[in-house]
């Protein structure tokens, strides 16, 4: 019980030094905090559940090999994805595999299953599954994994104005597929075209 | 047209964690779309933050056990002083790289002794008798003993320590050899 707690409060970093000297509990702290996050950041390039899960496992496999390799001094979270995104685009690149919908499918008239598939439809991240392969990962490590532009761009081998580009384009997109009532969500009982713009609400603008 | 140089301005200020421009600002004040995205920008972060708990919510944890017993088994409590990031490394590589090495180098051996036997010995090759004489005039005899004599005088020393080993024993046991 208090290894748990010791493993928790470890940081990413901590627990890749523990397991290159030998722990295997440590790695089995960073499966559990990585592999959901991992699973949404994939989930878009693969076309089923089962894919994503092979490569959560290929990803976690090759890491767990090259954990000597890491250098506790950068960040695990970039040296995880990094991994996870190569394996993703070999995978995608061998299997062609069709760009699968994050929206789920109506498929039942239950209205009770149409109020919760509403509800889920009103995540943005389901709205960002629309989005381009390559502006749905800038979001995700961007607002998901809250990692700055340049290790997005370090993970995705892309220039750091281009990963600007790629979140500008994002945001854009995102805003046209959004309906007012989505996005002016956070003025409900104001009417947003009534509102009056204030900076401070724009918190790192 | 200005408007998309507008919106580009509050991604970038977003991004950089910077204030807008304050053209840009001015624009905001007449312009609802400019505004709207504005907004849209500033309140993403809060939203994906809180639908990204929503979502992982719904991650099913069976993966988890799935990739944790596809693991390869590694020793465990191996020692924490040593350098941590390159134990495991080293360590299968040591065990690959020595038996490998040595299989190498006897194999190379072996064949340059083989090759050395069987080709027919060029005339380069027979050099190496006329080296071997040219060897022997620089160093007569005498040298090439005094170059052994560490080991002979090695010899020397131990039998005279025997002998008066020997010698020391006879008195003090007062035995009498040879009698």
């Amino acid at each position: 019980m208090d290894k748990v707690i010791i493993l928790k409060d470890l940081s990413d970093e901590e627990l890749a030094a523990d397991t290159a000297a030998g722990s295997r509990s440590s790695f089995e702290e960073l499966i559990s905090r990585y592999s959901p996050r991992l699973f949404y950041f994939l989930r878009y390039k693969t076309a089923s559940d089962q894919n994503v899960e092979d490569l959560i496992q290929e990803t976690f496999l090759k890491a767990f090999r090259n954990i000597g390799r890491f250098d506790p001094k950068r960040k695990f979270s970039t040296w995880l994805y990094t991994i996870a995104a190569r394996q993703a685009v070999s995978l995608y690149r061998a299997n062609k595999t069709k760009k699968p919908s994050l929206v789920p499918m109506a498929s039942s008239q239950d209205p009770q299953e149409i109020v919760i598939q509403k509800q889920e439809s009103q995540n943005l991240w389901i709205l960002a599954g629309k989005l381009s392969q390559k502006e749905y990962k800038a979001l995700w490590l961007y607002y998901a994994e809250d990692m700055p532009v340049k290790n997005i761009a370090e993970i995705m081998k892309k220039k750091k104005v281009t990963v600007r580009v790629l979140l500008h384009r994002a945001r854009i997109n995102l805003a046209k597929k959004l309906d007012k009532s989505v996005y002016s969500e956070s003025f409900v009982g104001e009417n947003p075209a009534e509102h009056k713009f204030s900076f401070s609400e724009i918190g790192e603008i | 047209m200005f408007c998309s140089i507008h919106k580009w301005l509050i991604s970038r200020a977003v991004d950089s964690k910077k204030q807008i421009p304050a053209f840009t600002k001015r624009h905001l004040g007449r312009c609802d779309s400019c505004r709207e995205f504005a907004q849209l920008c500033g309140s993403l972060k809060q939203r994906f933050t809180h639908d990204t708990s929503a979502i992982l919510e719904g991650y099913n944890k069976a993966i988890d056990q799935k990739v944790i017993s596809a693991l390869p088994e590694i020793k465990e409590s191996r020692s924490t002083l040593s350098r941590p990031g390159l134990v495991p490394n080293l360590f299968s590589k040591r065990t690959f790289l020595v038996p490998s090495l040595v299989a190498a180098s006897l194999v190379l051996v072996i064949s340059i002794s083989i090759l050395f036997l069987t080709l027919p010995r060029s005339k380069e090759v027979n050099s190496l008798a006329n080296i071997s004489d040219l060897f022997n005039r620089i160093y007569p005899a005498r040298i090439l003993e005094k170059a052994e004599s560490p080991l002979e005088k090695e010899y020397t020393e131990l039998k005279e320590t025997i002998k008066s080993t020997a010698e020391f024993l006879i008195s003090r046991l007062d035995v009498r050899l040879g009698q």
